[in-house]
């Protein structure tokens, strides 16, 4: 070819395309930029997609456009201030990121939380699962033009949110689950409500199974789209919906079970597809043993305190303060020094929707954290997208991403 | 540990709340990784770094960067952490990307975040910030910038430079 | 002849007003957002979008992709030093009118990331009209927000922006 070396730059719609004539290939290679401000790529992920006629010869993911400096923030905070920001990376699962650094510090702190804390933790993981699970129904199916699934999806995502309010008063960043227990007990009002919510969940699974599962349209833009095949899932680290869709039997509330999942009877929801749908189908699944484990957790929620019984971690409750001098001392301490948490590292896994949400802190002994490390699913899955889209058509892309079900603020921390 | 993994390499081996770890020289670090990926370790869950300027330990570290590689067995289910120190000045070390296909990004980030270069890495560039940013974030010399906070307590010693241990 | 005899026949099916008050009216009640998802503010606004609060009541359902479509931007998250300039591109290629909301502690003022990496306020490169507090906001809040901004603009009428 005698085209000029070098790529030609043309800008159209606000769009940057490149023109590279690539050698050894048949046909013009088009570079096209996809975000990080695109409709359907799921938050600010940003991807530059070198096409030849409509199928994918390339592709680079950029991300970092949401990078806010959690991990440097939490080094200027202390080991309980540093909580409220756990909530804000993986924003579609808080509690479930609350657990993985409240379970990290106890580990180094040496200490568990009661029987009664341990349930409410599960019941907050599952229903944070449930609703991080509808939302991104909605949203991958809004991006591949069903828009139903949308609004019957947001309908039960504010159902959990009244959940969380009632429970923690905050909908979205709750904070709830702390090193050392919960932010407080259950009010007789919120069982009652997920008393309800169980009840009514199963119909609402199976509303949106009619709407998806057997709809041509919806099968046609998933199946065999975005194949993963099992060693390709394990060395690319991929992990949750997207290691269970690919047939690989791992989910961390069995296989390294923490806060009493061990304790529930229920099943690891695993699709030997390896495609878009078969991961479609795994997050369908599994909302259903959510709501197996909810029912078992809710009648089996033992009496009891919420919090461990240890004043150097959690202040004194508030009727102590009036009638103790030891007890204001002890929040005193704990409001202007914090803890502080004995000398060492570890790393504490837990299953959030997208996958293996790990929490590793290094504690140099003082009462900040030295180090606090975030290993995201998104991250990793997102890492794996260029695999699962060579090939496939451009518009296949959108399914890939949708099913690869990253937020991207656990993507860039 | 493992008979597989020459005894040499391993410099310290212990527990620490539960997890195992192993300590191995920066050299060692390719050869450990593939015997532990042989011993059935296939799952790799990230890699990272710890900056321990002026820590106040009293058993100091043996240099400033520490890389931490957790892995994981998936049907023994066990994880190993391995950990490396690297010096303060010019930290290097080899990539493990063609061994741990998920540590590419990993790697990218170290390098962007910290400053650690990665040599036979195939495109060692900032992943997360800018890439005309100058300086690398979560080294603790590095302030954590923002704006001063009046009446904060000392957020704003942190935000110019951090405290020296 | 006056006014009144030619408004006769017509009953009271006529009201009178001024072309400015008509303007604004018209594009208070039709106020179209771009679809400018951030981070987890993005996650409400979409729940105001939903069918529990339906944004549609007040006109703004229309969630369009493309920022030359649109009229508001609603910038829903923190925002980054590298989407800063990204940011600012898609708000020039908005056309005038525009307005801007900006919704969440950190688009307003960093919020809890006081840090290298998140501008501090999304008003250091935008000219922002309504600050929505709140982190996240709460989809009534965001649709206060634009409610308030309903009001700015019909005051606003056919004058640039003031
Ligand atoms: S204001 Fe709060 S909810 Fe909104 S983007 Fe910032 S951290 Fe997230």
């Amino acid at each position: 070819m005698s085209a000029p070396a070098g790529p030609m730059t043309e800008h159209v719609q606000g769009m940057t395309i490149q023109r590279s004539r690539l050698q050894g290939r048949d046909g013009d290679l088009l570079t096209v930029n996809f975000g990080p401000q695109h409709p359907s790529t799921h938050g600010v992920l940003r991807l530059i997609v070198d096409l030849e006629g409509e199928v994918i010869r390339g592709l680079k993911p950029v991300i970092g456009y949401l990078h806010t400096g959690i991990e440097k923030q939490m080094e200027a905070l202390r080991w309980q201030q540093a909580v409220v920001l756990t909530d804000r990376h993986d924003y579609l699962s808080p509690p479930i990121n609350n657990l993985a650094y409240a379970l990290a510090v106890e580990k180094l702190l040496g200490v568990e939380a009661p029987p009664r804390a341990q349930v409410l933790r599960v019941i907050m993981s599952e229903l944070t699962r449930l609703s991080s699970h509808v939302v991104w129904l909605g949203t991958s199916s809004l991006e591949l033009g069903a828009m139903s699934a949308f609004m019957y999806g947001f309908r039960e995502r504010e159902k959990v949110m009244d959940l969380n309010e009632e429970i923690s008063g905050f909908r979205m960043h709750t904070s709830y689950i702390r090193p050392g227990g919960v932010f407080a007990d259950a009010t007789p009002r919120f069982l009652e409500m997920l008393d309800a919510f169980i009840r009514e969940m199963p119909r609402n699974v199976d509303e949106y199974e009619n709407l998806l599962t057997r709809n041509p349209i919806w099968i046609a833009r998933t199946k065999d789209i975005g194949h993963l095949t099992p060693e390709d899932a394990i060395r690319l680290a991929a992990s949750g919906p997207m290691l269970r869709g690919s047939g690989i039997n791992w989910d961390l509330r069995k296989d390294r079970p923490y806060s009493g999942y061990e304790k529930y009877d229920w099943e690891v929801a695993v699709e030997n597809g390896c495609d878009c749908y078969a991961r479609y189908l795994v997050r369908i699944r599994e909302m259903r043993e959510s709501v197996k484990i909810l029912r078992q957790a809710l009648d089996s929620l033992p009496p009891g305190p919420v919090n461990i019984d240890d004043r150097k971690i959690l202040p004194p409750p508030r009727e102590e303060l009036e009638t103790s001098m030891e007890a204001v001392i002890h929040h005193f301490k704990l409001a202007t020094e914090g803890y502080s948490l004995p000398p060492g590292d570890v790393y504490v896994a837990v299953e959030s929707g997208r996958g293996e949400n790990g929490c590793y802190i290094v504690s140099d002994g003082t009462h900040k954290p030295r180090r606090a490390k975030f290993r995201s699913a998104s991250f990793v899955n997102i890492q794996a997208l260029e695999q699962l889209a060579l090939g496939s058509m451009v518009a296949d892309l959108i399914a890939v991403i949708g099913t690869a079900d990253a937020v991207l603020g656990d993507v860039d921390r | 540990m493992s008979q597989q993994i020459p005894p040499a390499a391993v410099l310290a081996e212990g527990m620490i709340a539960g997890d195992h770890w192993i300590q191995v020289q920066p050299e060692q670090i390719r050869a450990t990784l593939s015997r532990l990926q042989a011993e059935g370790f296939t799952y790799f869950l990230f890699l990272t770094c710890v900056d321990h300027l002026a820590t106040p330990l009293l058993q100091q570290p043996p240099q400033r960067f520490e890389l931490v590689y957790q892995l994981r067995d998936l049907k023994q289910r066990r994880e190993i952490r391995v950990r490396v120190f690297l010096p303060e000045e010019r930290p290097e070390i080899a990539s493990v990307q063609d061994i741990f296909a998920a540590a590419n990004w990993d790697e990218r980030e170290t390098w962007d975040m910290f400053g650690i270069e990665f040599e036979g890495h195939p495109n060692l560039e900032r992943i997360l910030m800018p890439e005309d940013w100058i300086g690398h974030p979560l080294r603790r010399d590095f302030p954590v910038g923002g704006e001063p906070v009046d009446f904060s307590e000392d957020h704003e010693t942190w935000q110019t430079a951090p405290p020296q241990a | 002849m006056g006014v009144e005899q030619l408004l006769e026949p017509l009953g009271e099916n006529v009201l009178t007003t001024t072309v400015g008050k008509l303007v604004g009216w018209g594009r208070a009640n039709s106020v179209w957002p771009a679809q400018f998802g951030l981070a987890c503010c993005a996650i409400e606004m979409m729940a105001a979008a939903g069918p529990a609060y339906d944004l549609g009541r007040f006109g703004s359902e229309a969630m369009r992709a493309s920022p030359r479509q649109s009229d508001l931007m609603i910038v829903a998250g923190r925002v980054s030093q590298k989407m800063a300039p990204v940011l600012r591109q898609i708000y020039d290629q908005m056309p005038e009118p525009k307005w801007v909301i900006s919704m969440g502690a950190c688009a307003s003022t960093g919020g809890v990331f006081n840090n290298y990496a998140i501008l501090q306020g999304v008003d250091k490169i935008v000219p922002v009209d309504v600050y929505v507090p709140g982190c996240p906001p709460r989809p009534e809040d965001l649709i206060n927000g634009l409610m308030i901004l309903q009001e700015k603009i019909k005051a606003q009428g056919i004058r640039s922006r003031v």
